[in-house]
């Protein structure tokens, strides 16, 4: 009985603990993908551009408390030579950390470093329109390290940057060079043109309200609709202040970032409860036989002149404190279970957390009461006089 | 005192189709030492797990210190049973993880609140004062057996019930046992009723009655 | 919402009258009689109190009042623990002091006062003429609900043993339970606020009389605990031990008081028996605290949790002057000093407009319509810090009411004068219009 106390909480605990720290996990490595909604000009395909005046506008809309940061992006076909060494590639102008003021609102820093933290970057962001980072992969094939120079040439027009750092994204961006976007509009010849933002917006889940299409809605339920932070009402929000664009949420991730950690935590919290139960049964089982092997103690008991609810108190008492006792290793058990977990998936380590250690023996407690309700049952249907033959 | 303790009229118990115990009219005095003989299966111990309120009659009247035990409800027969009797069973029927004190203790937690030193006097006054921490498993049947009566009195019940309490011991013990109980009652002034196989236990007593077959065949008085 | 505040103030007044009748074995009728005046005396207090002092004080001599009455409680509790480590209980004390109808008398005025007084508070609003109806009502309700109580009274199971200090405790429990429903006369907050402020206070004399702002010698866990220490949770805890602990000294002074003596039955089974119903009898008087506990443990949750209440004042009409334009004095008929949003409703030529004006915390004003751009002009409400809009329940930080954008209530172009503030009546209604048409384009997009 004890062992299925231990087990029921320790896994319990187990699960418990994952759960909370699982969404962190999760809700970090989700993050990592930044953006979920990207900005695209509407007729990308005819060599439709946006307009990088819109850009300040992003940070007025209605949600605008919501976009946790946005960066543009003008991507451009170039030639690129470092010392003897000559390669074609993809340069992609953009804002590192660039201060951005809108009117009306304070100041914030918007750019590939607020949307996309997880770039390793050894070395240091540019700062000055010649300075530029470049990807991994491609600073190999050219042989580049930090502080070399590197020329680019699209038309005749040529550019020299200064590499300020090396970026490891484990993505297609380590075959890009990065550079500061006026400088590179000016280099492709398309002065205050972006091909594309994209948008780092907190979101609530989609639910399916959310999912309705907005046209098909009453006034009532657009205006809803548009007061809720979903990630394609945000999305619309943002469309609307770029002029000539499209803004489609990144699905995968905004629904991901939503709804799959809620379903995640549901998981793991109805596993704990699975647990339980099955700890549950388990214990009501193995006391059963308890009672059946006690049953002439419980009938001398009875002999002797206790009622019932004095048998329940003894028999009670007992399973508490044995409980309690189980829900306390449990406890430890599942801890070392939950950072063993976390250790081999996530690998980090678990904080413990404190918390569940009343949650674990109050349930281990629960558990056994439960589980104690037939058994007692059982143990006041017994005759004395038949108890003390057997 | 030639008051009446227990009075039943008609008394009955069956267990289905099996009658153990026929209508059966019994008095007994207040303070009186009866002692039940029959073989197995004569009903006697049913007549006794009826006096002590462990069984309910099938039919029939049933009176023992003026409670009717037929309308008592399961907590009132927990009542009755650990305040107006005391039992001795033939197996002692003692906890096994529990010392001495401890099973005696048990007896008056139930009845009321624990109190270590009387357990402790009351195992004195059945001599066993030398093996009050000793589990039962340590002891030896004479002692156990002991210590069931301490247990059993333990209560100052008016009614003792003896359920073969001699009957796993040998010779020696047996009169040790019977001496004991004799000079408690003679303290106490409790009522005894016995159920024995042996003649010479029955002996002790100041009236035997014979069952057989669940009828009264025979009533002798000491001294007959 | 306001109904389910009467509910904790009848459930208060209720419960201190079962307790008073149930511990005071006085005649019913006297006790019934001095609750009831003191009560009614007590709203007459209230509202005394309420229409000669200005702005808080009312509110704080009831609180010092209660603060009083919590000290004494305290100290009743600690010496009822002195006692019953002594010799004999205090049971028969009592007795001689319940029976007297004097002192039960003046223990039920002085009570009904009390809770007249906090009754007084949540019914008459402050400052300017006491509405005396209202007054009236509130006592003769508070008389009715008396003799109703006291009808319930008899149906209670009687309190086993009383004594003083189980019935302060419970009195004390309930009042502080009644007067944790009027968040100006919640005693816990402020106490939890104090316990806080004083153990900042000595943790920080404590570094510097050590005059080492950064001990080198200190590991970071013991940072860890020390900073524990400024968490907002010590208060909360601190207040809370000061909070229980004259109940629980008091179930402690219950429970140690010593069990009459039964050495002198010789029979063992009789003795354990009388000692089992001794027992069992200290046991139901500790239910006493035990109610009292709970209804501390309800004002502290009263206290965390106050049923949330929208500051919304009715919009007062305004007219425009000859040149068009709407003036607001700053102070006068409505002071718009005070940091809460002023409503107004301007109408000219069968057309209106809502609008609000708010002091913010730096001594400026904004003027904004009572609706936003996007939603239906529902208006909003004031809470702590923020507003919300009644139509899709978003906060607004007081700071942001003025800017524009989101749902925020829509700026209206005001011009700051001496003693006032101008808004041009026309623009207003303009503004207006647009806001609601602009509402109503959403409506038409969506089609």
């Amino acid at each position: 009985m004890l062992i299925s106390i231990i087990m029921g909480a320790s896994v319990a605990t187990a699960f418990l603990g994952l759960a909370g720290e699982l969404s962190f996990r999760i809700a970090m490595e989700m993050r990592n993908y930044g953006a979920n909604i990207l900005v695209e000009p509407m007729a990308a395909e005819q060599g439709g551009f946006l307009s990088d005046a819109d850009l300040p506008k992003i940070k007025t809309v209605f949600w605008r408390y919501n976009i946790t940061g946005f960066a543009p992006y003008l991507f451009g076909v170039i030639d690129i030579s470092a010392g003897t060494k000559r390669e074609k590639s993809v340069v992609t102008g953009t804002w590192f950390a660039r201060l951005l003021t809108s009117e009306g609102e304070d100041e914030s820093i918007q750019g590939v470093k607020v949307i996309a933290p997880w770039w390793g970057l050894s070395g240091t962001w540019p700062e000055a329109v010649n300075e530029a980072i470049i990807g991994a992969a491609l600073a190999k094939r050219l042989g580049v390290v930090s502080g070399e120079e590197v020329t680019t040439t699209k038309e005749r027009r040529t550019q020299i940057f200064r590499v300020v750092g090396i970026v490891t994204t484990g993505g297609y961006e380590e075959e890009q060079l990065f550079a500061p976007l006026a400088t590179v509009q000016s280099l492709l010849g398309a002065p205050g043109r972006i091909s594309r933002v994209l948008v780092s917006a907190l979101t609530v889940p989609m639910d399916d309200f959310g999912r309705r299409d907005p046209a098909g809605m009453s006034k009532e339920e657009y205006e809803k609709w548009y007061c809720t932070a979903y990630v394609t009402s945000v999305a619309k929000n943002v469309e609307e202040v770029m002029s000539g664009s499209r803004a489609k949420p990144i699905w995968q991730i905004a629904s991901a970032e939503g709804s799959l950690l809620t379903k995640l935590n549901r998981l793991m919290i109805l596993l704990a409860l699975l647990a339980l139960t099955a700890a549950a049964t388990a214990v009501s089982t193995s006391l059963m036989a308890s009672m059946t092997e006690r049953s002439p103690e419980i009938a001398l008991m009875k002999a002797i002149g206790a009622d019932s609810l004095q048998i329940i108190i003894v028999l009670l008492g007992e399973i508490l404190v044995i409980s309690s006792v189980g829900g306390l290793i449990g406890y430890l058990c599942g801890e070392q279970l939950a950072g063993f977990v976390s250790r081999s998936v996530f690998d980090a380590s678990l904080q413990p957390s404190l918390w569940l250690l009343p949650t674990a023996v109050v349930s281990a407690m629960t558990v056994a009461m439960a589980g104690s309700i037939m058994p007692l049952r059982k143990a006041l249907a017994i005759e004395p006089v038949q108890g003390l033959k057997g | 005192m030639m008051d009446v303790l227990i009075e039943t009229r008609g008394l009955t118990r069956n267990y289905g189709e099996i009658c153990a115990l026929k209508p059966l009219d019994l008095r007994v005095n207040n303070g009186e030492w009866l002692s039940i003989m029959g073989h197995s299966g004569s009903g006697k111990s049913t007549l006794l797990n009826l006096l002590g309120g462990l069984d309910r009659p099938s039919d029939g009247f049933i009176r023992v210190g003026g409670e009717d035990l037929r309308v008592l409800s399961e907590d009132g027969m927990a009542r009755y049973r650990r305040e107006f009797v005391g039992i001795i069973f033939q197996q002692h029927h003692l906890i096994p993880y529990l010392t001495a004190v401890e099973n005696i203790m048990m007896a008056q937690y139930f009845h009321s609140v624990p109190d270590e030193a009387e357990a402790r006097t009351a195992l004195e006054r059945v001599g066993l004062g030398h093996r009050l921490k000793n589990r039962p498993g340590e002891l030896s049947g004479g002692e156990q057996q002991r210590v069931c009566i301490a247990r059993a009195i333990i209560n100052s019940p008016r009614l003792l019930l003896g359920d073969e309490p001699t009957g796993n011991l040998d010779h020696g013990s047996t009169r040790v046992v019977m001496e004991l109980l004799s000079e408690l009652r003679a303290e106490e002034q409790f009522t005894i009723i016995m159920v024995t196989h042996n003649h010479e236990v029955a002996a002790w007593g100041d009236r035997t009655i014979y069952l057989d077959d669940g009828v009264m065949v025979r009533e002798e008085l000491k001294g007959d | 919402m306001g109904a389910l505040k009467l509910t904790v103030l009848i459930l208060a007044w209720g419960g201190i009258i079962i307790v008073l009748g149930r511990g005071f074995s006085v005649n019913r009728l006297l006790l019934a009689v001095s609750n009831a005046t003191g009560f009614a005396a007590g709203v007459a207090v209230g509202a005394l109190l309420l229409s000669t002092l200005q702005g808080d004080a009312s509110f704080a001599v009831a609180k010092a009042v209660l603060s009083a009455l919590f000290l004494l409680h305290w100290l009743v509790s600690l010496a009822a623990l002195y006692r019953s480590t002594g010799e004999g209980t205090t049971v028969e004390r009592f007795q001689k002091m319940s029976n007297n109808p004097l002192s039960a008398a003046c223990c039920s005025i002085a009570v009904g006062i009390l809770a007249g007084t906090i009754c007084s508070f949540r019914f008459i609003p402050q400052g300017g003429e006491v509405p005396l109806l209202t007054v009236v009502i509130v006592g003769f309700s508070g008389v009715c609900l008396t003799a109703f109580f006291f009808g319930v009274e008899q149906f209670v199971p009687k309190m086993p043993v009383p004594t003083a200090e189980v019935l302060m405790a419970i009195v004390v429990s309930f009042i502080l339970f009644a007067s944790s429903s009027i968040p100006r006369l919640d005693l816990f907050s402020p106490l939890v606020m104090k316990v806080m402020k004083l153990i900042h206070d000595i943790v920080h004399q404590f570094f510097e009389s050590m005059l080492i702002p950064d001990h080198l010698f200190f590991r970071p866990e013991v940072w860890n605990y020390i900073g524990l220490l400024f968490g907002n949770r010590v208060g909360l805890w601190g207040g809370m031990l000061i909070w229980f602990t004259p109940v629980l000294l008091v179930a402690a002074a219950i429970r140690l008081e010593r069990l009459p003596s039964v050495a002198h039955i010789r029979q063992g089974a009789e003795r354990r028996t009388l000692l089992k119903a001794h027992i069992r009898e200290r046991r139901t008087r500790l239910v006493a605290p035990l109610i009292a506990g709970v209804m501390l443990a309800a004002a502290v949750f009263q206290s965390r949790f106050p049923a949330v209440e929208y500051w919304d004042p009715k919009p007062l009409k305004v007219a425009a002057t000859p040149s068009g334009s709407i003036f607001i004095p700053l102070t006068g008929e409505i002071d718009l000093k005070d940091g809460k949003i002023h409503k107004f409703l301007f109408k000219e030529r069968g057309r209106d407009a809502r609008f609000m004006v708010l002091q913010n915390s730096a001594g400026g004003y904004t003027v904004t319509l009572d609706a936003c751009s996007i939603c239906k002009p529902d208006g909003y409400g004031q809470t702590e810090g923020a507003v919300i809009c009644y139509y899709c329940k978003t906060l607004i930080p007081l700071e942001t009411v003025g800017k524009p954008g989101g749902c925020n209530p829509v700026p209206v172009p005001f011009m700051m004068e001496k003693n006032g503030i101008a808004i041009d009546g026309a623009a207003l209604l303009n503004l207006w219009g647009i806001t609601v048409q602009a509402t109503n384009r959403v409506k038409g997009a969506a089609r």
